[in-house]
């Protein structure tokens, strides 16, 4: 998938980083998720992450209603923008999202810390893509993580 | 040639060269300690001539200033062409018959006085009326004249402007001449009274018409053949080496077919402003970089002159009426001038003050005065001449100060960089810019900024601890997708401090901080604690800022009331 600026989301997120969630709670998906990116960036630890993204989300919870969150944070020390996404099927109750709901997406953008058009992209890009409700069920709906990738990166280019 | 070295000549030049050195230098650092103590550096200069030369250590002989009798004349030159580069014609034409009003006052007023009240007290000293009216009215001749270089030198030291200083440049410009024509009356009716000799008063004048008549030709020629040099000199060398080369040449060839040499270097450098203004200001700028040691070393030559241990009890007397007369005669005739005139308030008010100096001409009409009369009169112009030159250069650079400053005429002309050093950090920084926490959401900010016109913004924690800046750069970003700024904070868009400036830092340092890192803010800190913030500080309001301010002086300084 491609915007206008030819963001292609997959240049970013990878299929070993697309997952469901097995944990309920903000914090336990959070840990998954960066327990997934941790492998990936050099030179930042799992625990700089964990406190990054938390820092972040004590300002203001990234649960931005219709079920998505979107945990982001750029950081000094990384090389590139790393992607990774996760599907909740109960949903996390305790996200603190605009709408109150539950969330079921989370998507968690990490970008280096002087690429702030890079990150801002992707933010938008990811937001926009998951404004779709078709897409949003489709992914919800996503036996594998595999066609949450699909989902997400696949078949609309 | 013989192939001997003529020791001689040989150590002349060396000595000369010595002195020049020991002027230069000494010169020099008299006048920074004379301006450390807030008097005017010409002073200081004159001051260290005084102590070398004549009047206490006598280490630069009179042979020595002999040998540099031409430098003195060429430094004049220079002075000349840069008042002269002072005198663009549309003031004049605003201006021209207010000046010429205010230069005849004044200058007949000192006339007039001084010629009344010495020829007074010589009558009262001597009983003979003949020689105590001879004395009179060629020491008023003399005392008619305002000297520029050491008045002038005050207006630019402290880049001043105005109605004030626009009068002061015009007449010391243009008394000069008014000297020279009472002196060459008041010479010829002295010579008749006391039987000095049979030249006439027609042949007189007719002399003097020569010496100012031929020497604006002069100037004027050699003007326009430097303005055509100088419109095909493209770089600043080859400018330099022409002006130079034209100001010796003026200098040289006034000296040679008698005409006074001041005057046609200010033909020169008003030919050069008029005939083209732009151009010129860079040739003007030019000869202001390396005139400084040029002044040193005539300033301290003046000085050195000077021999206030030889003179007769007497004469100090007439020196003293002289100076007191002097004065009054300037004042009044100032004060009478600007009336008529119907010039501005601060001209009227304070222009006596700036009307003290006395140098060059008066000391080179008194030295011809004493060709003139033999004895005792020709001794005593000379020596009272050079004592109250003395006194008029102390006296005369502080006044003019005071009178700037009262009139409100100081750092009027700065440059921008000039204006830009005098303030520090804390005179830009902006205090009133909204400081956002780390969790505004960016609708917020987006809103405010709306609202005002600052280019970035700080970011505090609730300790007010500067967390980073969000510049308009990096929202802009942000227009990508609305609903970003639904759920985006100030902290996802804003940037870690670059580095910031406290308060107390000059703002020149602050400028070439933000230009070195090609930003156009700096956050700005308390130089007390380093974690409170206290503003910010942008080039562009600072650019904004200092340009209004050059508007308002150049204003001020173009006569025009603020």
């Amino acid at each position: 998938m491609t915007n206008g600026d030819g963001m292609r989301l997959s240049d970013y997120l990878t299929r070993d980083r697309t997952m469901i969630l097995k944990g309920d709670t903000k914090s336990a998906v959070l840990d998954e998720l960066i327990g997934a990116l941790a492998g990936y960036i050099e030179g930042v630890s799992r625990k700089q992450l964990t406190d990054a993204v938390n820092k972040r989300e004590a300002l203001m919870s990234t649960g931005i209603g219709l079920g998505i969150a979107v945990p982001h944070v750029r950081m000094e020390g990384v090389s590139d923008a790393f992607v990774t996404v996760g599907i909740s099927r109960e949903g996390i109750h305790d996200f603190e999202s605009m709408d109150e709901q539950p969330v079921r997406i989370i998507v968690l953008i990490v970008a280096p810390h002087d690429r702030h058009d890079l990150y801002i992209k992707l933010l938008a890009t990811v937001v926009s893509l998951l404004k779709e409700s078709s897409l949003r069920s489709r992914i919800t709906a996503a036996e594998t993580p595999e066609e949450i990738y699909t989902a997400l990166t696949g078949d609309r280019t | 040639m013989t192939g001997i070295i003529n020791l001689d000549s040989a150590q002349g030049h060396l000595s000369a060269m010595i002195v020049i050195g020991l002027a230069v230098f000494f010169g020099t650092i008299g006048g920074r300690i004379f301006e450390r103590l807030r008097i005017p550096q010409v002073v200081g200069n004159i001051f260290i001539g005084l102590l070398l030369g004549q009047s206490v250590l006598g280490l630069i002989s009179r042979d020595t200033i002999r040998s540099l009798e031409s430098f003195s004349l060429f430094a004049l030159s220079v002075i000349g062409f840069l008042i002269g580069g002072e005198l663009h014609r549309d003031v004049f034409r605003k201006h021209g018959r207010r000046f010429l009003t205010i230069v005849l006052a004044e200058g007949l007023g000192a006339f007039i006085v001084v010629g009344l009240l010495v020829s007074w007290a010589t009558w009262m000293i001597t009983g003979n009326l003949a020689t105590s009216i001879a004395l009179g009215s060629v020491l008023g001749a003399i005392s008619s004249a305002t000297a520029p270089a050491a008045t002038v030198n005050v207006l630019w030291e402290y880049k001043a402007g105005g109605p004030l200083t626009t009068t002061v440049f015009a007449i010391v410009a243009m008394d000069d001449a008014l000297a020279l024509i009472l002196f060459s009356f008041t010479a010829a009716a002295a010579t008749m009274l006391t039987g000095h000799g049979t030249i006439g008063i027609m042949a007189s004048l007719g002399h003097v018409g020569w010496e100012l008549a031929g020497g604006m030709m002069l100037g004027t020629v050699i003007g326009y053949l430097l303005n055509l040099l100088l419109r095909r000199a493209q770089d600043r060398d080859s400018s330099l080496a022409f002006i130079i080369g034209a100001l010796a040449l003026s200098t040289g060839i006034g000296k040679l077919i008698g005409v006074d040499t001041i005057l046609a270097s200010m033909a020169l450098g008003f030919t050069i402003v008029n005939l083209a203004p732009r151009r010129s200001d860079k040739a003007f700028k030019i000869v202001e970089e390396f005139a400084p040691p040029i002044f040193v070393l005539f300033f301290v030559s003046v000085g050195a002159q000077l021999n206030v241990g030889g003179m007769a009890g007497w004469m100090w007397i007439i020196a003293f009426v002289y100076v007191i007369a002097r004065t009054i005669g300037k004042f009044l005739g100032a004060d009478i001038g600007s009336r008529l005139a119907k010039a501005p308030e601060s001209v009227r008010k304070y222009l006596g003050l700036c009307l003290f100096s006395q140098a060059g001409v008066a000391v080179g009409l008194s030295i011809s005065a004493s060709h003139r009369f033999s004895g005792d009169l020709g001794m005593a112009i000379i020596m009272i001449i050079a004592l109250t030159t003395f006194i008029a250069q102390i006296v005369g650079p502080p006044s003019v100060k005071h009178a700037l400053k009262k009139a409100g005429e100081v750092g009027m002309r700065i440059t921008e960089e000039d204006l830009i050093a005098s303030y520090r950090v804390a005179d830009m920084v902006n205090r009133s810019t909204k400081n956002f926490p780390p969790d505004t959401p960016l609708e917020t900010v987006l809103s405010h900024i709306a609202e005002t016109d600052e280019l970035a913004y700080p970011v505090v924690d609730d300790t007010g601890k500067l967390l980073g800046v969000v510049s308009l750069n990096e929202l802009r970003r942000s227009f990508m997708s609305r609903e970003l700024n639904k759920f985006l904070v100030v902290y996802d868009m804003m940037e870690p401090p670059t580095s910031f400036v406290t308060e107390d830092t000059p703002l020149t340092q602050a400028v070439s901080l933000m230009k070195r890192l090609e930003v156009d803010f700096l956050p700005v800190v308390s130089a007390q604690d380093r974690n409170r913030l206290v503003g910010m500080l942008e080039q562009q309001k600072i650019r904004q800022a200092i340009s209004r301010e050059i508007t308002r002086r150049t204003r001020v300084a173009e006569g025009e009331t603020a």
